[in-house]
């Protein structure tokens, strides 16, 4: 369904995408996953043909995106990270519009977007205006709009940001059944839970390259050892962390500002006495430990030093 | 076709906004009555002139500066706005200034008829009594009107004598023609004198109601220009734009869809402005509908292609808004729709030419006063050809920004 081949992208000196290639099959829900800044909204923009990439190819059902724009834009839906509808217009008027940009015309745009309406779950909603909407309503009718015209290729750019979690159930649902369905699936999420829930193939993209792709058992078995180590201490300090990492079969570290440290184990002989010895040394109390299984949150964090959300 | 989609889709958000929409409509309707009826007696009603007291030194008793006095001052069609009053010192004139017994002072100094007869200008006078400097342009203009009009007649009249002369005419028959010659010319100075405020190009004089009717239309037709403008920018900010661009639609269609809205919008509220200063303050447009429409279809041209300018040019909605609305006043100034044009010093009077909304309120005003078609061919091209102009540049930036 879409293939990208080597591609680039620079905005003046900075190369924000740098040689990224992947494939995914028709009917496969694909994650792409990274932090602020990683290149994923660009790699986005470069399928959909708003941003022209300046090497390599991206090909949608065989066609290229910079030779055959139109073709291709007529066969993906996408719902952008920011609600981009009319707010005061009402959800039926903003789907219909959106449907006729599209190509639906007359009776058939309205009636579709009472079916699309029915899919997102706000048909008792349909003439309000979408100012009058909360956060999850108004993110509902943002992923409606992108499937008026019954996109083949459905890509969402961190749909649920920010919004409540019974309307970020209703998505997350909405999207599996559609997948289930046969529309071919690229998520974007900061949101590990979700990607994992949602995609079979998983990519992580960071600073505009692609460090990581496959299923999530494949990624998980990538870790060395594959343990996390979880810790939550009083006063944890700089010093504390790099003799952590001093200590034989110790990856890598992570602290964060609410005193939890995150030690990736590289084997999984047991280091847990060494660990509180020096945390005692340091005169730190540890308030738990927990041991966490591999995921694709410790992956990344092994593979960048750094946790999605940074 | 999806021009067409985002036209009306602007349409109806904008016609949508009840607030937006009456103060475009209220606004201009109130406007033009309380100026109309603040300015009535300015322009071409019960008499053309604003009520003007003039201090008279008339040091020069040659037949023009009598002429001019009584001829032009002293008409009867000013009577009712101007009186003159005598004085016989510069002294005298001063006084009267400053106690406000008059409003403007003029002083015609000795030779000045002399000169003009020859052809050259000696400079009149002209006092003014603090806050009557509407007054004194109106003095100022009527004398510089019939100063021009002597010096076309008396060149007029030379050349005809010489020519007569070269045809070997006595010098008696020659005095006597000159002299027939010089009346009849001057008397037809002395009567452009009397329309030279707010001269119409028909055969009907302009109201001070239908003037600023007319101005207001101008004026807050322009300001659509400002509203499509920021109706382009919150799609850009609020990422319509881009969803616009990433479906199967082309930029051409989107842009034209852009212009039309604004285009769409304009003309409505202009409809339903002269409807209701028709209906409702007896607003008389003319005689020739047709000729109303083609003049407000080419202004909505020209506004919808400003509107491409300003979100080219303006990065954000709140700069549209500020800048965007200091523009339309300072336009709406140059243009007539706040003072005629008439009373601006010639040089802003050219600089107005540029200002599409000062075409615009001239075609109405002259269509008003009875126009043909032919003189509306100029005004037409401009406010069409300043529309189309506007849409290349605010089209050809606006590929730069979004490349």
């Amino acid at each position: 369904m879409l293939s990208i081949s080597n591609i680039k992208k620079s905005f003046g000196h900075h190369q924000v995408v740098n040689d990224v290639t992947f494939e995914v099959q028709k009917g496969e829900a694909f994650g792409l996953l990274g932090p602020n800044g990683a290149g994923k909204s660009t790699t986005i923009s470069m399928i959909c043909g708003l941003i022209p990439y300046d090497e390599g190819d991206i090909q949608v059902d065989g066609l290229s995106v910079q030779k055959k724009p139109m073709k291709i834009r007529e066969k993906i839906g996408v719902v952008p990270q920011d609600i981009a509808l009319y707010p005061t217009m009402s959800a039926l008027d903003n789907l219909v519009f959106w449907g006729k940009m599209y190509g639906i015309t007359g009776r058939r745009a309205k009636q579709r977007a009472f079916e699309v309406l029915e899919i997102v779950g706000l048909t008792d909603r349909a003439k309000d205006k979408i100012e009058t909407f909360s956060g999850g309503m108004k993110r509902r009718i943002n992923i409606g709009a992108a499937l008026m015209h019954n996109p083949e290729l459905l890509i969402m750019d961190e749909p649920t940001v920010g919004i409540d979690p019974q309307s970020r159930n209703h998505i997350l649902e909405t999207v599996k059944r559609l997948n289930e369905e046969g529309m071919t699936i690229i998520y974007t999420s900061h949101y590990m839970e979700e990607v994992e829930y949602l995609c079979k193939r998983i990519g992580i993209i960071d600073h505009g390259k692609l460090i990581a792709i496959g299923d999530k058992t494949e990624l998980c078995n990538r870790l060395a050892g594959g343990h996390v180590l979880e810790l939550i201490v009083d006063n944890p300090n700089v010093d504390l962390l790099v003799n952590l990492e001093n200590i034989e079969g110790v990856e890598n570290t992570n602290g964060k500002e609410d005193g939890t440290i995150e030690i990736m184990l590289s084997d999984k002989k047991n280091i847990l006495p060494e660990i509180i010895s020096l945390c005692g040394t340091h005169d730190i109390s540890i308030q738990t430990i927990q041991i966490k299984e591999p995921n694709l949150e410790s992956l990344f964090l092994q593979l960048t030093g750094r946790t999605l959300r940074d | 076709m999806k021009s067409i989609v985002v036209a009306i889709k602007d349409f109806s958000i904008r016609i949508n906004d009840r607030r937006a929409f009456m103060m475009m409509i209220l606004m201009p309707i109130v406007l033009t009555i309380i100026l109309g009826s603040a300015l009535k007696g300015v322009m071409g009603d019960s008499s053309s002139a604003p009520k003007t007291i003039i201090a008279l030194y008339q040091q020069d008793q040659h037949p023009l500066s009598k002429q001019f006095v009584q001829g032009v001052l002293e008409n009867t069609q000013l009577k009712n706005s101007i009186v003159v009053k005598n004085v016989y010192s510069q002294k005298e004139l001063n006084q009267f200034i400053h106690e406000k017994k008059a409003d403007v002072g003029v002083v015609l100094p000795k030779n000045w008829g002399t000169q003009l007869a020859n052809g050259k200008t000696e400079p009149v006078t002209i006092k003014v009594s603090d806050g009557k400097d509407f007054e004194a342009n109106f003095v100022q203009q009527l004398t510089e009107s019939y100063v021009k009009t002597t010096n076309a007649v008396t060149a007029s009249a030379k050349m005809v004598l010489s020519d007569l002369a070269s045809q070997g005419k006595s010098g008696k028959e020659l005095k006597s023609i000159g002299a027939g010659l010089t009346n009849n010319l001057g008397k037809e100075a002395e009567a452009n004198a009397s329309f030279v405020y707010d001269k119409p190009v028909g055969k009907n004089q302009v109201s001070s109601l239908q003037y600023y009717a007319a101005a207001m239309a101008a004026m807050f037709l322009l300001f659509n220009a400002m509203v499509g403008g920021k109706s382009i920018l919150s799609e850009r900010a609020n990422l319509t734009l881009s969803r616009m661009m990433i479906s199967p639609t082309d930029r051409v269609s989107i842009m034209t869809g852009k212009f039309l809205g604004t285009f769409l919008y304009t003309m409505v509220q202009f409809l339903i402005f002269l409807g209701a200063t028709h209906y409702i303050i007896q607003v008389n447009w003319g005689s020739n509908p047709g000729q109303i429409i083609m003049i407000a279809i080419a202004y909505s041209i020209s506004v919808s292609g400003l509107s491409m300018i300003v979100a080219a040019f303006m990065k954000t909605e709140k700069t549209a808004d500020s800048l965007g609305g200091m523009l339309v006043q300072v336009l709406s100034l140059l243009g007539g729709s706040m003072i005629p044009i008439s009373v601006f010093p010639e040089t802003l009077q050219k600089i107005s030419k540029i200002t599409p909304n000062s075409w615009a309120l001239n075609s109405f005003t002259n269509i008003m006063s009875g126009t043909s078609w032919n003189s509306l061919i100029i005004p037409l091209c401009i406010l069409i050809g300043i529309g189309i102009i506007a849409t290349i540049i605010g089209s050809l930036r606006f590929r730069m920004i979004s490349n």
